[in-house]
């Protein structure tokens, strides 16, 4: 058990304390306590999970405090409780093109690997969302194999391509929309990840499980046009 | 058919309400009206504003009926005129109800030693929601309009003016606040007690690289004793974070969701909508309370 305690965050706020290290344990008693206080019913504005921290914002301070204790009451034993996971399993196709992957070069560089080593690394895993941040719909995806661990770009990019596949440190992502930042870029995958249209906006969620396969520029053309929805994506890419 | 055209934007003029809750861990920011207690006002005049309100800042906009009959009322502190159709010109005055008909056209000069104002149309602007909000986040492309307003752009009010009669209430005439309360942020304990001593006892100026997600503050530097990266995490509006430079930025209603810099304080929800409505050089301080 990681938690440590509920303390406020200004008149309306509060964060739940994991600690201050990071690691998929951690997260996953993050995200389950993630899942079951957003399953309470309890009259939050915004209830935000992180590597090791959950922030939860109320309309009030008196709706804050009067909620207070059922968290603290719920927290208390959320190790021992029964956990049904909501979370997807997803297989997701990748291109890892020159055209696409960016950094590719450089990565081959600094580790001193084949590109085919990088793509066999890459998709090698099946990554855990730690959290959806930075922007709306982006992955925090990880661990990635401690070989493909790449420091941020020294420079960010002011404009990396929408849909494309990062890597930093010992996380990959995807970014949903063109942006700005400063991940090495890898790869790209043939639709978008975040629909504003959809009541339920984010193909990713905390807690899911992400593997890449790697697709040829044919496939990735193909899949491109079919312009899958939310939820023909649900039902094509997991389970 | 009553219609709205905007012939002159003004100055970042947007689409705002009372903020889009409920989808922050999906990385979407809870925008926003930057000074709430006005929309909260107008509301006691344009009771149906379906909250579709027009922000603007420094300057307002002009807006012309296009066709039919609209009713108006217009928050915060501005110059304004009504340019009627038969050429006359009348002054107008915020927190009063205006009537505009057919080819009159209201004209918002700019806000007053302030820096938003507000526009709450009767029946709405015909918008539809974007995640249960109509707010506009400009950085991330979201909103019933996803971008500033520009010339041309036409609203389609569908029903009429429920009365002609004038409603008004006096002019809340806010106070210029430059002294703020502050609670203990979530790294106040990564700061020394001389950086907190220079936080309290240092005047901070507004800079004029301030918007809607930050406004950020020039001062004497706040260093902290650990570091000024963190892991990310989640984060409130009014927030004020530090990041290696040692100047304050407080985070307003466009706030990134996540952020990997210490915050020192918070502000208490009211004082965003006070702290947003300094203009650039202004001077405040914080004044740091020790529990909330």
């Amino acid at each position: 058990m990681y938690f440590k305690g509920i303390n406020s965050y200004g008149d309306r706020g509060m964060v739940l304390d994991f600690g201050d290290d990071s690691s998929k344990s951690i997260s996953l008693e993050v995200n389950k306590a993630f899942s079951t206080i957003s399953n309470l019913g309890l009259p939050l504005l915004n209830i935000i999970p992180s590597f090791n921290k959950i922030v939860i914002i109320f309309e009030n301070s008196q709706i804050r405090d009067q909620n207070k204790e059922k968290i603290t009451l719920e927290m208390s034993d959320i190790k021992s409780q029964s956990h049904k996971s909501a979370n997807k399993t997803w297989k997701i196709p990748a291109c890892y093109d020159e055209s696409f992957a960016l950094d590719l070069k450089l990565i081959q560089k600094l580790h001193q690997i084949t590109k085919e080593e990088i793509i066999n690394l890459h998709t090698s895993e099946s990554y855990y969302t730690y959290y959806i941040g930075f922007m709306p719909g982006f992955p925090y995806l990880g661990d990635i194999p401690s070989q493909l661990i790449t420091p941020r770009l020294a420079t960010p990019r002011i404009k990396i391509p929408a849909r494309s596949i990062g890597i930093a440190k010992n996380h990959t992502c995807i970014y949903p929309k063109i942006s700005p930042g400063g991940w090495n870029i890898i790869g790209q995958i043939p639709f978008d990840i975040f629909d504003l249209q959809n009541p339920n906006p984010s193909l990713f969620l905390p807690g899911d499980k992400v593997s890449f396969y790697s697709v040829s520029n044919k496939e990735f053309q193909q899949i491109q046009k079919k312009h899958f929805s939310i939820n023909e994506l649900i039902k094509e890419y997991s389970s | 058919m009553n219609s709205l055209v905007i012939t002159r934007t003004g100055t970042h003029l947007t689409i705002q309400d009372f903020g889009r809750f409920h989808y922050q861990h999906l990385g979407v920011s809870p925008s926003g009206a930057m000074d709430q207690r006005i929309i909260k006002e107008l509301e006691k005049i344009i009771p149906l504003h379906h909250n579709q309100f027009i922000e603007f800042a420094y300057v307002g906009p002009s807006i012309k009926v296009k066709e039919g009959s609209v009713k108006v009322c217009v928050g915060g502190n501005c110059n304004m005129n009504i340019q009627k159709n038969n050429g006359t010109q009348i002054i107008c005055q915020p927190y009063k109800s205006i009537n505009l008909f057919e080819g009159d056209e209201l004209n918002i000069h700019n806000t007053i030693d302030s820096v938003y104002g507000y526009i709450a149309v009767e029946h709405g602007l015909g918008l539809d929601p974007c995640l249960k909000s109509f707010s506009t986040d400009t950085k991330a492309g979201i909103g019933s309009i996803n971008r500033p307003l520009k010339v041309d752009d036409t609203f389609e009010i569908l029903e009429d003016v429920s009365s002609w009669d004038h409603l008004s209430i006096p002019n809340p005439d806010y106070k210029k606040e430059t002294n703020f309360k502050v609670y203990p942020g979530p790294q106040l304990q990564f700061f020394t007690d001389q950086a907190l001593q220079s936080f309290i006892s240092s005047t901070f100026t507004i800079s004029a690289q301030s918007d809607r997600m930050g406004i950020r503050l020039k001062g004497e530097a706040i260093l902290s004793s650990q570091s000024h990266d963190i892991l990310s995490e989640g984060i409130l509006p009014g927030s004020i974070q530090v990041p290696s430079d040692g100047q304050p930025i407080v985070l307003m209603r466009d706030i990134p969701c996540t952020g990997g810099y210490p915050k020192i304080a918070i502000l208490n929800e009211e004082d965003i909508s006070k702290i947003s409505q300094l203009p650039p050089g202004s001077q405040i301080r914080f004044d740091l309370q020790t529990i909330y």
